[in-house]
């Protein structure tokens, strides 16, 4: 047995958020015992609330002041981090500790260059700076080994000039610079596509390997651990309680929970049933997009500076047609043009090239259910007011006023129960609901409105496996009783196959394959086609 | 669920603390203010020169002034004005500034610009000059005063609705209302000045603070409450050449607009704490 020497060793941690009130609460993390070894990749793994972002703050020392730690002891390279002086810890983080966390698009300061940001990094620890020339070649060759061919340029750009899995690039160049020894990734991939999940993970293991770091991997996906993790940790309720190989878990787990977590991050739409309604392609389309170009504008400051650069566009000549009953799938990597796409489709941003949409009206869901609702009012005021909006106001019916309400009213109900949700949910608000329930609202919304055609923008990523699956069934319910057409923008493959008979990949702002989804799928022309499906089978093992 | 539930009603104790102390402090005012709505103990501007500059007795709790009038009863009727002028210049404040600070912000580009423009040229000039000059221009009364301080006041509130607004339109809920079809002016008034409030609440608190500092400047300057209507600014100006021998003609009226500010000033205070807190 090789001996493993620790690099940080948790000792019977226990943590808990004392209150005036309860000066003994239930501890957040109970007993937290475990090592993590010099050059290995450890997976902590477990659902939200679960304490394994606690764990990692307190190896990182930027507990919440109101923690405390009751027993135990953190050992960093044989050193009690806990006996530490505040100083002496904050000069660890960064140069011995790195991190890098959940959101991309809120880590980075968007009024600096990302060239700026990293120089930051460096100038804050005195000890590895160096002149700013030394510095600027250190920032562009990290920005290298992240996989960027252009780093010059990204050096130059503000964080909202680069994608999701870009920024991502950033800060894990920004966490690398210094080359700490331990790099703790709070779930980094989960805001993430596939494509972008699967490259991020391969350039963490690869520097992992080329500097010699050690990671600690926090996800609530079991999945995403698969083929990156050594080892991989469990936890629950603040206790750990489940400890393996990576293999052995996924294959062979032995905890019934590790199971159900297993089952829980895989959606199986097999076993749904979905039974999407015929397509007659002979009818005319319900919506024709043709030579749609769209991008985004400079400020007058970026083009004087930059005379340059003058083509700004993400889309080039898209069209596409969406028939009755149709559920066609969009589907591309991060940065491909989806979200600009039907930002045009909806008119939402100013393009050329045409839209003809049949009906009066096009609904359309969003990613987000934490903002897809006006958290200021309840669930009826969301219904009646897109009844309002259609213009299909029921004031011109003939009847008294209360009449029309107790109409309307009912109306709203039936809407609601056909997306599950019963008339208890009328007088809620948002922040009652949970991501799902929110989703079907935002459906329910549009279906009042009665559309030919629901524009839906990868409304499965921020949900878990099971409420995505109800939502799909939703969605297929819908289109198979009222005929409204879809339009499924999602990176998850393994949904379009199951329910869109045919299928768009749209590659840096061009469609690149069109075609019956099984045929595309089956037999990829396209390069792009061909590494969104590689990404899936690595991630899912499908 | 059950714990978005017990979220609403949880107060924390900072909160609690700054609301009893803020409410305690503005109790005192208000009290005061509603008493002498019905009943002063004399008429507050009947002077009686058998009684000029007495020190606190019973008959006279705050004493009397230097032409006998009751220090109470003014002090008393005074807090109307002070009460009054800050509402409803806070509103008329809060009115215009929402109406230019949503739209700015809603609209961006050179709506934004042109309405900014006015307003940081309003904000740029010292606030209570301003104010000073518009009532030397229009005249000295109690409703040029209450305009001059809503305009003088109203560019905070229109910032702070432009930011808001600039942050809430870009959420999803209100791109959905766009594509719903909802025209601007209703996304403006009822999808995204509800989700205001949170922010306006305090602001608008911290103004009924400010403005009655600025109407108690401007009534110490001899241009807001016009005498013989007693204001708490007035009566500190005509205090000023008796302190040596009446100082209780300064210390009730200071006292009270004291009262008043702080009061307000612990309320906005409980109000950042709790709000912040339940944002989350």
């Amino acid at each position: 047995m090789p001996r493993h020497i620790h690099i940080v060793k948790v000792h019977h941690l226990t943590l808990s958020f004392p209150t005036r009130k309860d000066p003994n609460p239930k501890p957040v993390l109970d007993d937290v015992d475990f090592g993590i070894r010099d050059g290995e990749i450890l997976g902590l793994i477990g659902n939200s609330g679960s304490g394994k972002t606690m764990t990692s703050l307190a190896i990182a020392g930027l507990l919440p002041e109101s923690a405390r730690i009751t027993s135990g002891s953190i050992k960093f390279a044989g050193n009690d981090l806990l006996e530490m002086a505040p100083k002496e810890r904050r000069a660890m983080l960064g140069r011995d500790i790195g991190m890098i966390f959940q959101e991309p698009s809120t880590a980075l300061d968007p009024l600096m260059t990302c060239g700026k940001q990293l120089d930051e990094v460096l100038t804050a620890h005195k000890d590895k700076a160096g002149t700013p020339e030394e510095r600027h070649k250190a920032i562009v060759e990290m920005l290298g080994t992240v996989g960027f061919t252009n780093a010059e340029e990204i050096c130059g750009r503000y964080p909202h000039q680069l994608s999701g899995g870009q920024r991502q690039r950033v800060l894990i160049a920004g966490a690398a610079l210094l080359k700490p020894r331990l790099l703790i990734c709070d779930e980094p991939t989960s805001s993430l596509d596939t494509v972008t999940t699967v490259s991020i993970l391969a350039l963490l293991k690869d520097l992992c390997h080329k500097l010699h770091m050690t990671i600690l991997f926090i996800s609530h996906d079991l999945s995403a651990v698969r083929g990156f993790c050594d080892r991989v940790m469990v936890m629950k309720d603040g206790k750990i309680i489940d400890r393996d190989t990576a293999s052995d878990i996924l294959t062979n787990p032995r905890n019934s929970y590790t199971a159900e977590l297993l089952t829980n991050s895989r959606l199986d739409t097999r076993i749904l049933g979905l039974e999407p309604a015929t397509v007659d392609y002979s009818r005319s389309p319900v919506l024709t997009a043709k030579d749609i170009t769209a991008g985004y504008g400079r400020s007058l400051f970026e083009r004087v500076k930059n005379k340059k650069q003058t083509d700004t566009n993400v889309l080039h000549n898209v069209s596409l047609e969406v028939f009755p009953n149709e559920i066609l799938g969009l589907i591309g990597g991060s940065g491909s043009g989806k979200t600009t796409l039907i930002r045009s489709l909806l008119g939402l941003l100013p393009h050329s090239g045409t839209v003809n949409i049949k009906s009066s009206s096009i609904g359309a869901i969003f990613q987000d259910p934490v903002s897809c609702l006006n958290p200021a009012h309840t669930i009826r005021w969301h219904m009646s007011e897109a009844l309002k909006a259609s213009g299909r106001q029921l004031s011109s019916e003939p009847g008294s006023r209360a009449e029309r309400r107790s109409r309307e009213l009912a109306r709203i109900t039936a809407v609601l129960e056909e997306c599950g949700l019963g008339a208890g949910y009328l007088s809620r608000r948002p922040n009652e609901l949970s991501g799902g329930q929110r989703q079907r609202v935002a459906i329910a919304m549009c279906l009042i409105q009665e559309p030919a055609l629901i524009i839906a923008d990868e409304p499965f990523s921020s949900l878990d496996a099971s409420s995505s699956a109800e939502l799909l069934k939703l969605m297929t319910d819908i289109n198979r009783e009222r005929h409204t057409a879809f339009l499924l923008i999602t990176h998850n493959i393994h949904i379009v196959r199951q329910i869109a008979p045919r299928l768009i990949v749209l590659h840096n702002g061009e469609i690149c394959e069109e075609g019956p989804t099984r045929e595309v799928l089956g037999n990829p022309k396209s390069e792009s086609t061909a590494r969104l499906l590689e990404a899936e089978r690595s991630l899912h093992g499908l | 669920m059950a714990s978005a539930k017990r979220n609403k009603t949880y107060r924390s104790p900072e909160a609690s603390a700054f609301y009893t102390a803020g409410l305690i402090l503005l109790g005192i005012v208000v009290i005061a203010f509603i008493i002498s709505l019905f009943w002063t103990p004399f008429a507050p501007d009947a002077t009686d020169a058998s009684s000029k500059l007495l020190a606190p007795c019973l008959r006279h709790p705050f004493g009397t002034d230097n032409f006998g009038r009751d220090v109470l009863s003014r002090v008393m009727s005074a807090s109307k004005y002070t009460i009054f002028i800050s509402i409803a210049g806070v509103a008329i404040a809060l009115i215009l500034g929402t109406a230019a600070g949503i739209p700015a912000g809603y609209y961006g580009g050179l709506a934004d610009r042109g309405i900014m423009l006015l307003n940081n040229s309003i904000m740029c000039f010292p606030g209570i000059l301003l104010a000073l000059v518009a009532v030397a221009v229009f005249g000295a009364s109690v409703t040029n005063v209450i305009w001059a301080l809503g305009l003088v006041f109203a560019p905070t509130f229109a910032r702070v609705c432009r930011v808001g607004t600039m942050e809430i339109k870009e959420l999803d809920y209100i791109t959905h209302a766009r594509v719903m079809g909802v025209r601007p002016g209703r996304i403006m008034t009822l999808h995204i000045f509800p989700n205001l409030i949170p922010q306006l609440l305090p602001a608008t608190v911290i103004g009924l603070a400010n403005m009655t500092l600025f109407e108690s400047g401007m009534s110490y300057l001899g241009l807001g409450v016009q005498p013989p209507d007693a204001s708490f600014g007035k009566m500190l100006a005509d205090a000023q050449a008796y302190i040596r021998v009446a100082p209780w003609l300064i210390i009730f009226p200071a006292l009270m607009l004291v009262f008043y500010i702080l009061g307000l000033y612990f309320i906005s205070e409980g109000l950042r704490v709790s709000l912040s807190k339940g944002g989350k």
